[in-house]
């Protein structure tokens, strides 16, 4: 059972959109994983990507519908520098590195560092990344990056949640996509709160909130 | 009878016997001149639709109205019977312009046109007018002799009015006139009495009669009109041998064109026939009003709410069918655009519907406001476009023995004119077996005035420098072997290209072969497996990484190759190709993004120019930074269309023949091309974004050729009216660029240098009307980058940031 099972949304009338960034080198699947998880299809023959495109998703948290709006982006850093028109108003950035490339992974920090950039989120300390490494099913004589080492990066950048997916065989992609709806959907439950305490008023925006402490722990979901 | 302007004295003409109506023609004569004109015919409730919403609407009447000649005339100009076309007028006048004369208009209108005139109506003469009207109103009316011809649109599903357009001699634009058929009470009247006659309402050829069949009618009891056998919505008035070549083409009736057109009409028969709505729009009429209007509200259209209205009993026959049409079907399952497709229609009938509960109330302050009838405009272009497509002749591909004949058969030197196989490759493409011979002259291999001895020698020598180059990555052992900065460089070129190449139109059957073992063991695709093609189209572009070390391999650059290299198998040839195909792409590759950024401006300046309303409606969605459009620039469309369009379009592209940079305005005919659903159902940049990116595999490449064409011809008119305007000779006023045959090449300098001079002048004036990316479009040079100063291209592209046409 996902924890997401266990957050409750405030404010039954309204959609609640969500929108998710995938960054990553060339090559090491973003379009893979956005398609798996949206479409569970994988395809061999997916051209590299040019420019932007999304898919979107519905997920049902607590019988209310949440739109997920999932950007897929093209690879080479050069076309990054056009990347503010669909940056902005992101909720969450999905890192994702190919275990069997170094140097996939080696580039994770600087692209965390122009998604800050790009996309100047409000509160960027707190802003969620969830790190993916995609590729295992390849065999292990190829693998270049130790799961040690991954999850010692994603705790140095404050404990960043680390998933090793395979895009191709399916494992482990809703997992990862879904943790980043539960790490948004926390946030955003968190500055609800923060916001109650001023105005103590609910207010009529589509912000989700986490159900009090009492539920979470009764939840036997 | 017709030709008299007032009526005989004496009462006892048969028609006035006839009269119902006791009231006398004198007193509705207009009382400041007290003089009138005659009013024929008219027709109520047409309106013309400034803009989207249904709300900014104007009723008012079309007319045709008859003028007195002028005295030194007389009654010689015109056989007896007839009337001098010269002094009839099809005019059209808001309701709210008509004072006291629309009850006069009302009356007309309410004749019954199948007999002749009972009497003669006068009304207020109407004044002759370009139709651009700088007062804000509409009402225009142009001399029925001046009429080059009509758009005639029947009702149908993307229109749910039908509509004409009328196309003067003198190229002015007049709105759209819109039949809301259900309001007007001469059609209404004259529809049921076809259903009494016939018992039928769509009448015998399943036709719904609708009012812009009546304006045929009144005109054809004058003059001559002749419906064209090529586009079939246009309709030519009096048209004269000059009318019948467009653009000193061919004919637009053209007998043999006729006959094939009749004939194809006998294979699919709605086709033949004029002004016809289809029969999925005949359903929709036809079904009951408040129906129609709560279907209108679902405007979150699912597979689910399609069922659920399926299960309604109450829906009528026409409907359900409709939902189990295929067609219908398919488009849900296909759910994104099954969703806009149906929202787009719904919201057609819910606007609809709205209008009939509450007839707007027009003011005059709304009217001041307006600009240019949007609709219109685009109307107009279809008109254009229309005469386009009808050289057949011009666009029919390039096949080897016309080829052959452009060439002296000893020598092989070019024998016409490089602008003439321009033309030719421009407007019809070449044959498959062409291509190898012509894409080496439009992509700067080869020289056009070279003999086939020279070119034999130059590719020899670039056989071998293409040898050498390639040497240069494959002999360098340490580099290979990944040691030091620059190995480790190489490398990770060598595996993006890897990468691409791998994905790179795998369904093009000489790429799709994994029959070869990878020759690297450590590659990722080495359990896969690679072929010849693949091997080559990889050192290719290690090559020109090599051949170009400052920019190198960028993504994007082997969609660009495949198709050269598909077209010649012949690395060394596809690899020069490519090469000069690259030096106009190249600034679309740049680190900076500088030359990419530098296109979309154009293209945001190109579409607030061209189509104001549409940019103000993507401002508003924030979506004027044209992103959307950013992989059809990159890979000039390469996603977008399938394999051999793709070849087609590009050597069109290569001949310069109208611009440089005419890839902006084959972007621009997209985009136009979906404007209305851009329009009422796009809000967000997503939603733009999503939108444009799955017309991937769906845009029809001759009509938007021909479109884009079109679109060019209109900017240039734009650039040209506004040089005037500011009082500076455009350098192409001169010679239009249409007649460019006695133009040498596209290095002429002419262009460039004059628009330089002219820059300073303009600025001078009112403020950068045209600005400089703009008037770079009407060049035919490419934009290269600068070689030796890249800054140089990061400084103009700086200051060609985002400049509102008006200061």
């Amino acid at each position: 059972m996902s924890s997401r099972k266990k957050v409750m949304l405030k404010n039954k009338n309204s959609d609640y959109k969500l929108k998710v960034i995938i960054l990553g080198d060339s090559g090491v699947g973003k379009t893979s994983l956005m398609n798996q998880y949206v479409n569970k299809k994988f395809s061999a023959s997916y051209k590299a990507t040019i420019g932007a495109d999304f898919l979107t998703k519905e997920v049902l948290v607590d019988d209310r519908l949440v739109t997920m709006q999932i950007w897929d982006t093209a690879g080479q850093e050069r076309f990054q520098s056009l990347g503010v028109a669909f940056y902005r108003g992101a909720d969450c950035c999905v890192l994702v590195y190919d275990v069997n490339n170094q140097k996939s992974f080696e580039t994770l920090d600087s692209w965390r560092d122009e998604f800050l950039i790009q996309a100047s989120p409000r509160d960027a300390d707190s802003f969620p990344f969830v790190v993916i490494g995609n590729k295992i099913d390849v065999d292990d004589g190829k693998r270049q990056v130790p799961q040690k080492r991954a999850m010692a990066f994603c705790q140095s950048k404050g404990n960043l949640p680390y998933f090793e997916t395979s895009a191709k065989e399916a494992i482990n992609v809703e997992q990862a996509f879904e943790d980043s709806l539960d790490l948004v959907i926390a946030r955003n439950a968190l500055a609800q709160e923060e916001a109650e305490e001023y105005t103590g008023d609910f207010g009529s925006s589509a912000i989700v909130d986490i159900g009090a402490d009492s539920e979470r722990d009764g939840c036997a979901c | 009878m017709p030709e008299e302007y007032t009526p005989p004295a004496s009462p006892t003409a048969s028609y006035y016997d006839l009269s119902d109506d006791d009231e006398d023609y004198s007193t509705i004569t207009h009382t400041s001149t007290g003089r009138g004109v005659k009013l024929l015919y008219t027709k109520s409730k047409v309106y013309v639709h400034p803009t989207p919403s249904a709300k900014d609407n104007i009723p008012g009447f079309i007319a045709l109205i008859q003028q007195k000649p002028p005295p030194s005339e007389n009654t010689s100009s015109a056989p007896a019977g007839t009337v001098d076309p010269a002094h009839l007028l099809l005019a059209w006048l808001p309701e709210s312009a008509l004072g006291s004369a629309y009850d006069t208009y009302v009356k007309v209108d309410l004749l019954d046109t199948s007999l002749p005139p009972k009497q003669t109506y006068l009304v207020p003469p109407v004044p002759i007018s370009a139709g651009n009207s700088s007062l804000g109103s509409y009402s225009f009316s142009v001399p029925v002799s001046q009429i080059y011809s009509l758009l005639v649109r029947p009702p149908s599903l993307g229109w749910w009015w039908g509509s004409i357009v009328i196309n003067s001699r003198g190229g002015d634009g007049f709105p759209a006139l819109f039949f809301h058929d259900s309001e007007c009470a001469s059609t209404i009247a004259q529809s049921k009495a076809r259903a009494r006659e016939n018992f039928d309402p769509f009448g015998e050829n399943g036709e719904m009669f609708w009012g812009g069949d009546e304006v045929l009618r009144w005109l054809k009891r004058f003059v001559k009109v002749e419906r064209s056998e090529v586009e079939k919505t246009v309709y030519l008035i009096n048209p004269s041998k000059d009318d019948l070549l467009s653009f000193g083409q061919k004919p637009v009736i053209d007998s043999i064109a006729a006959k094939k057109n009749a004939e194809a009409a006998g294979s699919s028969s709605n086709n033949g026939v004029a002004a016809v709505m289809d029969p999925f729009t005949k359903a929709i009429k036809s079904a009951r009003w408040t129906l129609l209007e709560r279907f209108a509200r679902v405007t979150q259209f699912s597979r689910q709410t399609a069922s659920n209205l399926l299960d309604n009993p109450n829906l009528p026959p026409q409907v359900r069918k409709l939902l189990r049409n295929p067609d219908v079907i398919n488009l849900q399952d296909d759910f994104d655009s099954a969703r806009l497709y149906l929202a787009r229609w719904a919201m057609g009938i819910a606007e609809q519907s709205e209008k009939e509960r509450a007839q707007i109330v027009w003011k005059r302050e709304d009217m001041m406001e307006m600009e240019d009838s949007a609709v219109g405009e685009f109307e107009i272009l279809d008109i254009e476009a229309g005469n386009l497509k009808t050289d057949t002749d011009r666009r029919r591909p390039v096949e080897m023995e016309e080829w052959e004949s452009w060439f002296n058969k000893s020598s092989g030197r070019l024998e016409i004119t490089v602008d003439e196989v321009k033309e030719r490759i421009f407007h019809g493409g070449c044959d498959q077996a062409v291509r190898k011979e012509a894409w080496p002259f439009l992509l700067e291999v080869y020289p056009w005035d070279s003999t086939k001895d020279e070119r034999s020698a130059l590719m020899n020598s670039r056989r071998d420098e293409y040898v050498r180059l390639k040497g240069k990555w494959w002999d360098d052992v340490s580099r290979r072997e990944g040691q030091g900065e620059a190995g480790e460089y190489w490398r990770d070129q060598r595996n993006r290209i890897e990468k691409d190449v791998h994905r790179t139109d795998r369904n093009i059957p000489i790429f799709a072969g994994e029959d070869t073992p990878h020759p690297d063991p450590d590659s990722q695709f080495s359990t896969i497996g690679t072929n010849v093609h693949l091997e080559q189209m990889k050192d290719m572009l290690l090559t020109y990484n090599e051949y170009n070390t400052t920019l190198g391999y960028v993504q994007g650059m082997s969609d660009l190759l495949a198709p050269i290299y598909a077209v010649f198998q012949d690395d060394a040839m596809a690899f020069w190709a490519f090469v000069g195909f690259m030096e106009r792409m190249e600034r679309n590759f740049l680190r900076d993004q500088t030359g990419m950024r530098a296109q979309l401006v154009a293209l945001d300046q190109l579409v607030m120019l061209m189509d104001p309303v549409l940019w103000k409606h993507l401002e508003k969605a924030e979506s004027t930074n044209f992103f959307f459009f950013f992989r059809m620039i990159l890979v000039w469309y390469k996603r977008e269309f399938e394999w051999n369009d793709v070849l087609r379009l590009w050597e069109s592209m290569w001949t310069n023949y109208l611009s440089g940079q005419f890839h902006l305005f084959i972007t621009l005919a997209v985009l136009e091309r979906h404007r209305a659903v851009i329009m009422d159902h796009l809000q967000h940049f997503d939603e733009v974004l999503k939108y444009i990116n799955e017309l991937s595999g769906t845009i029809e490449l001759n009509s938007t050729l021909i479109r884009a064409e079109a679109l060019f011809y209109k900017f240039q008119r734009t650039v040209e009216a506004s040089d005037r305007k500011h009082g500076f000779p455009s350098p192409g006023t001169a010679t239009p660029i249409v007649k460019l045959t006695h133009r040498r090449s596209t290095s002429s300098a002419s262009g460039s240098s004059a628009a330089a001079a002219n820059k300073g002048k303009a600025a001078a004036v009112d403020g950068p009307e045209i600005t400089e990316p703009l008037r770079s479009l009407l060049s035919r040079d490419i934009i290269r980058v600068e070689k030796k100063e890249p800054q140089d291209v990061t400084a103009e592209a700086a200051g060609k940031g985002k400049t509102p046409m008006r200061g």
